[in-house]
């Protein structure tokens, strides 16, 4: 029977669909290529209208305003009029600039954002590619998205585009290693860079296939990596480098209007900005989605197999469900983030990279090294309380002195 | 196979010749990225996945920056000719390189010691066994790079500060 | 069918044509780039080498081009740190023009 397991219900159904047309090979080639690009295409963009109406309206909300409420209910209908604005409006190119480079930038920033997602597993057998190095594949392929920011600053022919592009660069380079870090703990405890292999190493599978339907939901969520020491602080370190990454709040003075007039897209108007906006979510997107895999497990959540089937690896409700759930509850804590940190300078937000984030990622490794030796009762806790202890420690170096003591006389 | 072969070899040599053809230095560098990935995806071909990774993450993603860092840091970017492209003595290092490049061919073409076994499909050497074999039996090479990146990186931070000033010199 | 030929040609043209930028072009950072292409050539060079030669299953292929990519990385940093360091002493990237020891 086809549903039983609504976990893997389109798979299956495409499985079906292919060995119908196994007649013709050319056409099953071509169909496989288009199924594992066009979802992605087709679903991503559309999670990025729903996003931008998000952020607009929650951080109206936490301002104390409303927000879009003209297009359609709700303001639902924003990201249609967005698109459309976007559409309509001059593609300006400064005379001086460099045409090719001003063209290419956004072109080069969106395939690797796209291309990422690729490697991210939604769901068992929903990999769009499945590699065995898919952890480095992610980020090798993000880190070629500092270059079209160079580019884009270099060819506005700008001061201002020029410098943001750098600072941008630079924040982007610097914040890499805090990320890469972060996510050695998670590769050397699970012993492969397999994505799928990570996710299904986050499950208590002796209690997922078993029968009891309280120890299934409890197996699917009691292993995963943020519940132990070193994933909760290394998921920490990875979600403030990621938001250092994709150029967020409270890190995004490379695109502050108040400080540098938009940075390195000064120059761009119209269709080419719209892409550098899309670029940059779903790069939040493809991030977010490494970092449900690899800490938060992925495509596992509170499921239980469906009384009606004897597959012992169905689950009832489908695991891209929950990936989705997770993911998005990430941008929420992005927009909410958004609204409540103020801007850090670019000399805090160096040092906070080089000074802070990377030695705790270092000593987040030396903890997880511990704590695979050690027996979990000893192992727990007491990386829980060294992590601590290096995150006061360092957090006291790095606090430089306060200012002479402020005495108000008419308060 | 062969089409792959061909298409990213053209965009490799086609890259490195602009690389060092082209008078604006950025899209030097543009052109120097595109060799870079080109070559990632012929170490994909060679069944090399780890490298070709590896490649795309240090040099299109740092040395790449790198030298865009340092073509700011040294003006003179855009196409105005301070001077010649080339060095005076260019048809020297034409005959030079071309030289070398007869010499790199010709045990190829003279099938000199060459034993070409066809080449057996096996499967990719997954992440794991090349982990295994990079801490066990090369765990020292992995520690002496480990120090030389560690010299590079102190050494290039103390080359390229400026210099300091003498501590009796008047401030401005 | 491609064999081993193809990818000895195709890496020794690449090792020329960086050698042509090193020896030819007068601003020191395309010279770094030149380097860099010759460094990539090698690289090909042994992985192919590797894939080809008759045990597959030593890796001393990937495990040379994994540290050979490593020096490079170590190599271009200092280098590009020397350029800056040279420019700011003889305030032009002509490698020409640098033919005076510094007294």
């Amino acid at each position: 029977m086809i549903l039983d397991n609504p976990d893997q219900l389109i798979v299956n159904l495409v499985q079906q669909g292919l060995d119908l047309l196994s007649g013709f090979p050319i056409v099953v080639l071509v169909l496989c290529l288009l199924l594992s690009t066009v979802p992605l295409i087709a679903i991503f963009p559309a999670c990025f209208a729903i996003t931008t109406w998000l952020e607009r309206k929650g951080l109206a909300r936490i301002q104390n305003r409303i927000g879009p409420n003209r297009a359609g209910w709700f303001g639902l209908l924003q990201p249609v009029a967005d698109g459309i604005k976007m559409l309509l409006k001059e593609d300006i190119v400064p005379r001086a600039g460099d045409q090719l480079t001003h063209f290419l930038a956004p072109v080069l920033l969106l395939v690797p954002a796209f291309t990422v997602l690729a490697v991210l597993p939604f769901s068992r057998n929903m990999t769009p590619a499945a590699a065995d190095t898919g952890v480095i594949l992610f980020f090798a392929i993000g880190s070629v998205s500092t270059l079209p920011v160079f580019l884009a600053g270099w060819s506005s022919h700008n001061k201002y585009s020029l410098l943001g592009g750098m600072r941008a660069i630079a924040q982007m380079v610097s914040y890499e290693i805090p990320l890469v870090l972060s996510t050695v703990t998670v590769v050397m405890l699970t012993g492969s860079l397999n994505t799928v292999r990570i996710v299904e190493a986050q499950q208590v599978s002796s209690w997922v296939l078993g029968d009891n339907a309280a120890l299934q939901i409890l197996g699917q969520v009691l292993k995963w990596n943020v519940f132990t020491p070193w994933g909760f602080i290394g998921f920490l370190i990875f979600f403030v480098a990621s938001l250092a990454e994709v150029n967020r709040c409270p890190f995004d003075l490379p695109e502050a209007d108040s400080e540098i007039v938009a940075g390195h897209l000064t120059e761009y108007s119209g269709f080419k900005y719209a892409l550098f906006f899309m670029a940059e979510y779903i790069s939040a997107f493809a991030i977010s989605g490494l970092a449900v895999t690899l800490f938060l497990g992925g495509w596992s959540g509170p499921n239980i197999r469906p009384w009606w089937s004897d597959d012992p690896q169905a689950l009832l409700i489908p695991g891209f469900v929950w990936f989705f759930l997770k993911m998005f509850a990430l941008i929420l804590a992005m927009i909410w983030i958004r609204g409540t940190l103020p801007r850090l300078r670019v000399d805090h937000l160096m040092g906070f990279a080089w000074k802070f984030l990377m030695p705790l990622a270092l000593l987040n490794i030396f903890v997880a090294g511990a704590y695979y030796y050690l027996p979990r009762w000893i192992g727990w806790p007491a990386g829980f309380v060294v992590l601590y202890v290096c995150y006061e420690w360092l957090g006291r170096i790095n606090r430089g002195s306060l200012g002479p003591k402020r005495t108000y006389r008419y308060a | 196979m062969n089409a792959a072969f061909l298409i990213l070899s053209l965009l490799a040599v086609a890259g490195a010749l602009l690389a060092i053809r082209l008078h604006n230095l950025v899209h030097a560098t543009l052109s120097l990225m595109f060799f870079f990935v080109a070559l990632a995806g012929l170490f994909v071909l060679l069944m090399a996945e780890f490298i070709a990774a590896v490649q795309i993450l240090v040099y299109v993603g740092a040395v790449g920056i790198l030298i865009l860092f340092a073509i700011m840091l040294t003006p003179h970017v855009t196409g105005e000719n301070h001077g010649r492209l080339c060095s005076r003595g260019w048809i020297w290092g034409l005959a030079g390189a071309g030289a070398v490049f007869l010499i790199l061919i010709a045990p190829v073409l003279l099938m000199a010691g060459l034993d070409t076994p066809p080449a057996t499909a096996a499967l990719s050497p997954s992440v794991r066994e090349i982990g295994l074999v990079l801490m066990t039996p090369y765990g020292i090479a992995l520690l002496v790079m480990a120090l030389l990146l560690t010299a590079a990186l102190v050494g290039a931070v103390v080359a390229a500060s400026p210099p300091a000033r003498d501590k009796d010199e008047p401030k401005p | 069918m491609v064999t081993l030929q193809h990818y000895l040609i195709l890496s020794a043209v690449l090792f020329s044509i960086g050698l042509l930028g090193v020896l030819t072009r007068r601003h020191a950072v395309i010279v770094l780039i030149g380097i860099e292409i010759m460094l990539n050539a090698a690289n090909l060079n042994l992985i192919a080498f590797w894939r080809f030669g008759p045990h597959l299953e030593n890796f001393e292929g990937l495990l040379f081009t994994l540290f050979s990519i490593a020096v490079a990385a170590a190599e271009a940093s200092v280098g590009l740190a020397l350029v800056i360091a040279v420019y700011r002493h003889f305030k032009t990237p002509d490698v020409e023009k640098m033919n005076t020891l510094r007294e």
